[in-house]
């Protein structure tokens, strides 16, 4: 299984839940910007194109007011419908009537008057154009014309007065003696072209967008970009804003996204059509962009960091503790394990810290029984070689040799001989009970040539038990014991009995003699091992009994039953150890 | 080592958002960056705007497009636009100049040739605008295709005069490439039509062009139509004509436009002239050239076209904005570092 570190875990998921967050919350917003600027946009250019138009219009009613007021001056009159009155007196009156208007508007170019009989007067000084026939131009005029109305034109060039080609937006009006009579004469008032161009060129829509003014044929009165929609290099989406009533128009031109504002006027004819480049409008959601990536930035690193922090606060904890516990494993158990900190982690620490304890505990208790169990087979082993023991057989064997008992010496000496290579043979902690059997009975063997006929046995196993296992030196110091104890002090024969049978798991080995016996209280002593033997291999029934109590456990070891007078029975209990002989 | 580790995430982190900043900032703030330093050289026949109006109409389209395309341009040519010794120093200095690109209106078919090459070998892009050299070392031509602009010539002449008539064809710089297509477009549409004087050169000099027509008129008798091939020499033509009061007999064909021009046009001394789109020819020439900066491919030639216009068509919308272009808008001049 693949680790994961529990602080690369969390940096993920806190990224991932917060880059989710922002790209929900950034695109929602982006979109609902977007829309607003453009409404804002669509809205203001609106304003922006009615104004104009407006500002338009108050030119052409200025107009409309010159060529009403020239259409209803008496002497434009007079020079119209009588030709008698025709005079080179009443011609200046008229033309400085006209030049006077002219004089204080510079933004109106020219005013004219034409009749139908191809008269003309100029406002402007200077010989009228002798290209020009008048008829013709006043028959061009007059079929553009509704009876008593103005009429607009597009933007064109002037070339009335000689020499001079202005451009101009021209006003017309006919002059008629009666409604419903043929218009005697025209009169026409000529703007300046540059004040229409002017005012659209002062418009600013955001870097690059502008306004142009259409005409309803489709001609374009005014376009910043003249030149080049004329030399095809340049196009408008001509037929779409003519066919669409006032409002906004989406469009591409040039790879740009642009968006057509156009309003109308009646009184000019003309559309005024403002041109936006979306890009532009929606310069403000750039920087908006720009400062969501910046948001965006920071909370990726608030998140990195928020994970690291975070996962520190509780993996440093967990760090401890597994350095802890890996000491633990490396088998130093000597250590305290606590945290910093203040939650489950800190109780499982308390916990590990306890269950360490615990085991150092049963450690070093395993060791010290080892250690008892260890000493106690080598004081059994030291009780083997119990001088007195040796001294009184080699006594025993002098004897013999003296009285030249050669046979019972030789007997002696090499049961002597097997008694101690039995005892310190082998370092093994057990035998089988058959060697045991056979140290014990040399023993006997031994102590019978020292007390002669005083001493007699019998060893009765049942043989299923000669391969099982047995600690070493069990049986002899018990037998000792009877001798000692039981046997030495009595009068007449001794008896010792020793008898071995299993029973269910249990192997049960009784010594029994019939010696003097023990009061109760030394019997109770002696069970609590409180009496340690003075003669003899010295070794004791306390050493027996500890020796089998920490190899087995509490439920084996050894019984005794006494009769004062009567003799002693001693009961072991060991468990059955089958073939584990070396 | 967590430590550094979070402090090398947060120093990206700041680093990247300073960038983020400049990168966005910075256009704002500092222009649009290299874009801004592509400088063109134009160079024209003549730089005297006030007495060839067409060549101030191509400067206002290469001013134009220079706004458009933020190209940093620098107009310049000689005074007279006979004088091509002039003109060849102008091109060898601006060659010297490392330009990003040189836009040309080559004054002699010929002599400029071995400059082109120099040019070309400098690996300078060369955009020939109106009148072009006799090799093909220009990257782009762009300009009226003069040849079918004389056959118009030709075509509107023979609507005047009876086959056979006696018919003269003034022209103005004798090696311009312009003037020598004209000539062969008129002349290949004239020969089997009438008869043919051989060419006078008025040096583009109005004063030159009004003595050659004085004398050619008093001299020919018999003469029906005139051919001028370009603007000055067709207003000293068209002054000849009016004071000899015989623009009843003799139809003159003029080429290119001026208030003048279009004036004699009113009133018939010319009856037809065969105009250009000047503005168009300096807007594309500076719209090439960048497109040659930028390692794009445009076509090798551009025919801007040419507009037949007469007394009865010369009041239409499209034919008047050609006759009298509107000014650009005004703040040309000076963002571009033009001197002209």
């Amino acid at each position: 299984m693949k680790i994961r570190r529990i602080q690369n875990t969390l940096i993920r998921a806190f990224s991932a839940l917060i880059l989710f967050a922002l790209l929900l919350l950034g695109s929602l917003s982006w979109y609902y910007l977007r829309k607003l600027l453009i409404q804002n946009a669509e809205v203001t250019t609106m304003q922006l194109v009615i104004q104009l138009n407006r500002i338009i219009e108050n030119y052409i009613s200025y107009m409309d007011d010159i060529a009403l007021m020239a259409v209803n001056n008496e002497d434009v009159r007079t020079f119209m419908i009588y030709p008698a009155t025709d005079s080179p007196q009443l011609r200046r009156k008229i033309g400085a009537s006209f030049e006077a208007i002219r004089s204080v508007r510079r933004d109106i170019d020219s005013v004219f008057l034409l009749t139908r009989d191809g008269r003309a007067i100029a406002s402007t000084p200077g010989a009228l154009n002798p290209a020009v026939d008048i008829r013709g131009r006043f028959a061009e005029l007059e079929s553009g014309l509704k009876p008593g109305r103005p009429s607009v034109s597009s933007a064109h060039v002037e070339n009335m007065v000689d020499g001079r080609y202005p451009w101009v937006i021209s006003l017309v009006r006919d002059m008629r003696p009666s409604p419903g009579a043929k218009s005697f004469g025209l009169i026409q008032v000529d703007l300046n072209y540059d004040i229409i161009a002017d005012l659209c060129r002062n418009i600013q829509l955001g870097q690059s967008g502008y306004v142009f003014i259409l005409a309803r044929t489709g001609d374009i009165v005014y376009h910043p970009r003249q030149q080049l929609i004329y030399g095809n290099l340049e196009s408008e989406h001509i037929a779409e804003i003519l066919s669409m009533s006032d409002g906004n128009l989406n469009a591409v031109v040039g790879g740009r996204a642009i968006l057509y504002t156009a309003v109308g006027s009646r009184d000019t004819g003309w559309e005024v059509v403002a041109v936006s480049y979306l890009d532009e409008l929606l310069g403000a959601s750039r920087e908006a962009e720009y400062y969501f990536c910046l948001l965006s930035l920071l909370a990726l690193v608030a998140a990195i960091g928020g994970g690291i922090f975070i996962s520190r606060n509780l993996s440093r904890p967990i760090e401890s503790l597994r350095r802890s516990m890996q000491a633990v494993e490396s088998g130093n158990f000597d250590i305290d394990i606590t945290v910093n900190a203040n939650n489950e982690i800190y109780q499982l620490a308390r916990d590990c810290d306890i269950a360490v304890k615990k085991v150092r505990d049963l450690i070093e208790q395993s060791r010290s029984e080892q250690e008892l169990k260890r000493k106690l087979e080598l004081r059994a082993l030291q009780g083997q070689i119990n001088p007195h023991f040796l001294y009184n057989t080699l006594d025993s064997i002098i004897w013999m040799i003296e009285l030249g008992e050669n046979e019972r010496a030789i007997d002696m000496t090499s049961s002597l001989a097997t008694f101690f290579r039995l005892g310190i043979n082998r370092g093994s902690e057990t035998i089988s009970i058959r060697t045991e059997i056979e140290y014990v009975r040399t023993y006997l063997t031994i102590q019978k040539q020292r007390y002669k006929d005083k001493l007699s046995y019998e060893i009765a196993f049942s043989p299923e038990l000669y391969d099982h296992q047995i600690l070493k030196l069990l049986i002899q110091p018990l037998v000792e014991n009877a001798i000692y104890h039981g046997i030495k002090n009595m009068e007449g024969l001794g008896f010792i009995r020793i008898n071995g049978e299993r029973e269910d798991d249990t192997v049960v080995i009784r010594i029994s003699d019939n010696g003097i016996g023990m009061p109760p209280a030394q019997l109770q002593a002696l069970a609590a091992g409180q009496i340690e033997p003075r003669q003899g291999s010295g070794v004791g029934v306390r050493n027996v009994q500890e020796r089998i109590r920490l190899s087995f456990g509490e439920q084996y070891g050894l019984e005794f039953e006494s009769t004062p007078g009567a003799g002693t029975s001693v009961t072991m209990r060991i468990p059955v150890l089958r073939g584990e002989a070396t | 080592m967590k430590n550094r580790a979070l402090l090398i995430v947060v120093a990206a982190a700041v680093l990247a958002a300073a960038a983020l900043t400049l990168l966005y900032r910075g256009n704002r703030f500092f222009g649009p960056g290299p874009e801004a330093t592509r400088r063109v050289i134009a160079i024209f026949k003549t730089v005297d705007y006030a007495g060839t109006p067409f060549w101030a109409n191509v400067r206002d389209g290469v001013l134009s497009a220079a706004r458009d395309f933020n190209i940093e341009v620098s107009l310049r040519g000689p005074e007279q636009e006979s004088d091509i010794a002039g003109q060849i120093e102008i091109v060898h200095q601006a060659m010297e100049e490392k330009p990003d690109a040189i836009v040309l209106a080559a004054a002699d078919f010929n002599l400029l040739v071995p400059l082109a090459r120099e040019v070309r070998r400098r690996h300078i892009p060369l955009v020939c605008i109106d009148s072009f050299i006799n090799s093909d070392d220009a990257d782009v031509r762009i300009g009226t295709d003069s040849y079918e602009g004389g056959q118009k010539l030709g075509a509107a002449l023979v609507r005047y005069v009876k086959a056979g008539e006696l018919v003269a064809v003034m022209s103005y710089v004798k090696g311009s490439s312009t003037a020598i297509d004209r000539e062969s477009g008129a002349r290949d549409f004239l020969k089997n039509r009438v008869r043919l004087l051989d060419t006078l050169y008025s040096q583009s000099d109005v004063e030159q062009a009004y003595k050659q027509a004085v004398t050619l008129i008093r001299l020919t008798p018999h003469l029906r139509g005139i051919i001028a091939l370009n603007d000055p020499t067709a207003r000293g033509v068209g002054r000849a004509l009016n004071e000899s009061g015989k623009a009843a007999e003799i139809a003159l064909i003029g080429f290119d436009n001026s208030i003048e021009v279009v004036n004699f046009v009113e009133r018939g001394i010319i009856r037809d002239t065969v105009v250009q789109k000047p503005f168009n020819i300096g807007y594309l020439g500076i719209e090439m050239a960048r497109q040659l900066i930028d390692g794009k491919k445009p076509p090798r030639f551009i025919n801007t076209g040419s507009v037949d216009i007469n007394r009865e068509n010369m009041y239409q919308p499209e034919n008047q904005k050609l006759l009298f272009p509107v000014a650009p808008a005004a703040p040309v001049t000076p963002a571009t570092g033009a001197h002209p």
